[in-house]
């Protein structure tokens, strides 16, 4: 069983954990998320939990509910997700990073930034 | 809301003893709630006089039926597992699915059957030939293929190992519950289960001090670890418990919250084994 924090509501972190694998293409888009009962029986979950997290995708531009054939990958989801994930990091992360860039005195000499060659 | 059971003012007493005091609820379809309480708590004799095994005061109505005068065709939608349950040790697994095609108009033989073949049992061994885990898989596997509505598992998981109790959550979820089906399940596994759980209920000295959706339980308590020199200020903000956990000081608050709290650490979701204890050891709680 998948383990949670207690940081969060348990259906925010289900919905950020299939955001993540769509992201990765896992389901790729415009195919059918796997069933409620799937992702409770996977995750441990109850299914009204696995619900909500599915909901609030739906509610991000994520997924479509199609009546009778269940949730379905958007075709913009991966662009949407890594345009939540640049403005998460550049408001969030990034102030952060930088606060502690500074008080480490690194500048940006002396970051490597990865090639493409590195990276693969 | 479509009400599975309605329980109204119901008391169990052996003697002097009073096991349920005056308690009611309802419970919903679709749902799976977790009944939890310390050893004689009232657990066992709630679920006995729900299912009419034990006399008791007060109103108790299960799909429409009264378990004291309709017990038969109320057993036909619902299906219990008693913690003490015991199948005669001589039986046959083939032979205990013909006796319950005789004995239960709802039960689905080749149901139990596709059940049974996803597990290690063989249809002619006999009962006193399983491990722990093969017997509570064979109960399961013979109640989930009953069509009923209602199941009662006092204690399921009990004695069972890791991969059992994964299994039993797994064809649970899986197999048997839907959106017209209830699960009351009484458990002290309680982290493994918490997230199963649709609703909790607590029962404390025969008093159910809890009854809710595990949605609501964010609005209703909170957590905080705090620094040791906040202890006094805690103190004064009245919390309902405190402990210690991995080396920090905790409390957890009923609402209304305390404005001031994040001040002093950080906040987080109470787990419902702390919840539990809370509720259970501090001070009696009369919010249901």
């Amino acid at each position: 069983m998948a383990d949670w924090n207690n940081q969060a509501p348990i259906y925010l972190q289900l919905a950020d954990r299939l955001s993540q694998a769509l992201l990765d293409g896992a389901p790729p888009e415009g195919e059918a998320m796997p069933s409620v009962r799937v992702l409770a029986a996977e995750y441990g979950l109850n299914p009204l939990t696995v619900n909500r997290a599915l909901q609030s995708m739906v509610d991000a531009g994520l997924l479509e509910s199609r009546r009778g054939l269940g949730m379905f990958v958007l075709p913009q989801a991966s662009e949407r997700l890594r345009a939540f994930e640049r403005e998460r990091f550049l408001n969030t992360e990034w102030p952060a990073l930088a606060a502690k860039l500074q008080r480490l005195g690194i500048t940006p000499a002396d970051l490597i930034w990865p090639t493409k060659d590195d990276a693969a | 809301m479509n009400q599975l059971v309605n329980i109204d003012n119901l008391s169990v007493s052996y003697g002097a003893k009073t096991a349920v005091n005056n308690v009611s609820f309802a419970l919903p379809t679709g749902r799976i709630i977790g009944l939890l309480g310390s050893n004689g708590a009232g657990k066992t004799s709630l679920m006995q006089a729900m299912m009419g095994l034990i006399p008791f005061r007060g109103q108790i109505n299960i799909l429409g039926f009264d378990p004291r005068t309709q017990r038969d065709a109320m057993l036909q939608h619902v299906c219990y597992i008693p913690d003490v349950a015991i199948l005669p040790p001589w039986i046959e697994v083939q032979q205990l699915l013909q006796l319950m095609s005789g004995l239960h108009p709802k039960f689905d033989r080749e149901l139990a059957l596709q059940k049974l073949a996803r597990t290690t049992i063989k249809l002619d061994s006999k009962v006193k030939q399983l491990s722990r885990g093969m017997i509570v898989q064979l109960h399961l596997a013979i109640i989930s293929a009953i069509d009923a509505q209602l199941m009662i598992l006092d204690e399921p998981t009990l004695g069972l190992d890791i991969p059992a109790r994964k299994a039993f959550y797994d064809m649970l979820i899986s197999d048997w519950c839907n959106e017209t089906r209830t699960v009351l399940i009484a458990t002290h596994q309680i982290d493994e289960i918490e997230n199963l759980l649709s609703d909790v209920m607590m029962i404390n000295d025969g008093a159910l001090v809890l009854h809710d959706q595990l949605c609501n339980l964010e609005d209703r308590y909170i957590g905080l670890r705090y620094g040791s020199e906040h202890s006094a200020a805690i103190a004064t903000a009245a919390p309902l418990h405190c402990f210690r956990q991995m080396g920090g000081e905790c409390a957890i608050f009923a609402a209304p919250f305390p404005s001031e709290l994040a001040q002093f650490g950080q906040t987080f979701r109470v787990e419902l084994a702390d919840l539990f204890v809370a509720l259970s050891q501090g001070e009696r709680h009369a919010t249901v």
